[in-house]
């Protein structure tokens, strides 16, 4: 696209972060994207971090154990809460952007939100209950 | 309907196609994937085995399993490609270089094969251990 | 016929001048008040310097594109009353340079139109006995869209990112996809099969929103990836 002039504005410089994440005054599918980002983000990083902690299996059952009791502390299953957010609506607006991104039902796509966002948010209030129970 | 059209435009058009679309597909159809693996890897190993997160012995015993095993290394691969793709779409809004991409690029491609091989062989290696 | 003062607080901004600031002008408003009118209130009364751009004053011409409390709309069919806030801030689009105030410079986005060699102009249908101007062969239209801009502006993925060809031309070339009259368009496929093309749009659908004219341009987005993903399915397939 060398041929077309960029949109570059003197008074106000694009900032990405901005772009992405202000939602004043956007609609709800902006939010949308602005989350998916954002738990996109965590998600890689934990990808990341949990195959690094499965290691700790080699290491014998005392590496092991004591991670597991760690985890098991309040502080960390606060920190699952999250992570399960992260995942139900990642999951759920997931579909819908690889539906929707390749024409199907895309005429639709709010209500494929609301109704894939609902479920994976009741996935979400029913999985921190069990967190917490167990 | 007359187009204002030049042959030569249209030349020059049809050379912008490049592997984007391909590339989205992948991150789509990955994530749908996952959507199944990881409902299933979440469900196996959080909330069906009682208590949750299971001991030493429980997570070997598990991964043990033949069909767990082949579930774990499609879901690090799967796992990883679509993380890795995700990645280079946020790059990309970043409006880099052509220069800086390509480096991207490359970055990426040996991440997500560290992480890979990583992955398998965890899974081997666990295997072994397991049958051990 | 009831009337109020409403504070307008406009965005200013001379190339070469001061840093861009808002102005706060109170204008005597009643419930047919147009902010486009509120507006050439202020340029007529309170300040000449003001800049705008108008024609039509209907919604059809396009040219009055700007921001009002922050959602892209055309000033000439927003009323004021309906706003229902005390004060109304007004600035230019995004995503484009401003040359003054509230008038953005469209060369950008005309040069998207034209990097398609503008296949999507179709003969207008206009009445048989109207008299073409002079200097024109026939009058020209381009579909539903009125080139506002007002889609780009609100495009989050335009403000990070110049390059990519933008709703407004998705939109117009799927037109020819979707009805090409003749003309092969499978270069144009070609050229929003690309990374600045259809797939750049993350389907956060403001586009949709921000559109006057029914254009639904991200809808058309997401027809062309249709298009592509069988195209690509087909050759995978070596069909
Ligand atoms: S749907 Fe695509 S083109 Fe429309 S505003 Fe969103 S990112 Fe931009
Ligand atoms: S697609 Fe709609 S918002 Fe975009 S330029 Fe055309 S009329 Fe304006
Ligand atoms: S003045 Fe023509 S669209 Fe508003």
């Amino acid at each position: 696209m060398d041929n077309i002039q960029p949109t570059t504005d003197p008074v106000r410089p694009k900032a990405p972060l901005r772009s992405w994440f202000d939602v004043r005054g956007r609609s709800l599918s902006t939010l949308a994207f602005a989350l998916n980002r954002l738990t996109a983000i965590g998600l890689t990083i934990y990808l990341f971090l949990h195959l690094a902690v499965l290691s700790l299996l080699l290491r014998g059952p005392e590496g092991w154990d004591q991670f597991v009791a760690l985890a098991k502390n309040p502080a960390f299953l606060l920190l699952d809460v999250v992570l399960l957010f992260g995942v139900v609506y990642h999951m759920a607006n997931g579909i819908r952007v690889a539906l929707v991104g390749m024409g199907v039902a895309h005429t639709r796509q709010k209500s494929l939100f609301y109704v894939l966002v609902g479920i994976a948010l009741v996935a979400f209030v029913v999985g921190a209950v069990l967190i917490f129970v167990e | 309907m007359q187009s204002s059209m030049s042959r030569r435009s249209l030349e020059e058009m049809a050379t912008r196609r490049d592997r984007s679309g391909s590339l989205w597909l992948v991150q789509a159809f990955s994530g749908l994937l996952l959507v199944l693996i990881l409902g299933a890897h979440m469900i196996a190993h959080h909330f069906i085995v009682e208590g949750g997160l299971r001991d030493y012995q429980q997570v070997l015993d598990y991964v043990a399993n033949p069909f767990v095993f082949i579930i774990e290394i499609v879901f690090v691969i799967t796992a990883t490609a679509h993380a890795l793709l995700g990645a280079r779409a946020i790059v990309l809004d970043l409006r880099p270089s052509a220069a800086t991409m390509r480096v991207v690029n490359w970055v990426l491609v040996a991440v997500g094969a560290v992480a890979i091989g990583y992955g398998l062989w965890l899974a081997v290696a666990l295997q072994r251990a397991a049958g051990a | 016929m009831t009337e109020r003062d409403i504070e307008f607080k406009v965005f200013r901004y001379k190339q070469g001048g001061a840093a861009p600031a808002h102005q706060t002008f109170t204008v005597r408003c009643d419930e047919n008040t147009t902010v486009l009118v509120a507006l050439q209130d202020i340029r007529r009364d309170q300040d000449g310097t003001l800049i705008l751009r108008h024609s039509c004053h209907h919604a059809s011409c396009g040219t009055c594109g700007m921001r009002i409390n922050g959602r892209e709309e055309l000033a000439c069919v927003v009323k004021v009353f309906e706003l229902g806030t005390p004060t109304v801030v007004v600035e230019p689009m995004r995503n484009m340079p401003v040359i003054s105030d509230l008038v953005v410079d469209m060369e950008p986005f005309y040069d998207r139109f034209n990097a398609a060699g503008m296949p999507f102009i179709r003969e207008s249908e206009y009445l048989e006995e109207a008299e073409v101007a002079e200097g024109l062969e026939t009058y020209m239209r381009c579909e539903n869209c009125i080139e506002c801009n007002l889609c780009v502006s609100a495009c989050p993925i335009m403000g990070t990112d110049p390059t990519y060809i933008g709703p407004a031309a998705l939109a117009a070339t799927w037109r020819v996809v979707e009805e090409p009259r003749g003309l092969d368009s499978r270069p144009l496929l070609d050229w929003v099969d690309s990374q600045n093309g259809c797939w750049r749009c993350h389907v956060a659908y403001e586009c949709n929103e921000a559109c006057p004219s029914g254009v639904l341009p991200g809808d058309k987005i997401m027809s062309l990836r249709r298009e592509l993903t069988k195209r690509k399915f087909r050759r995978l397939f070596g069909r």
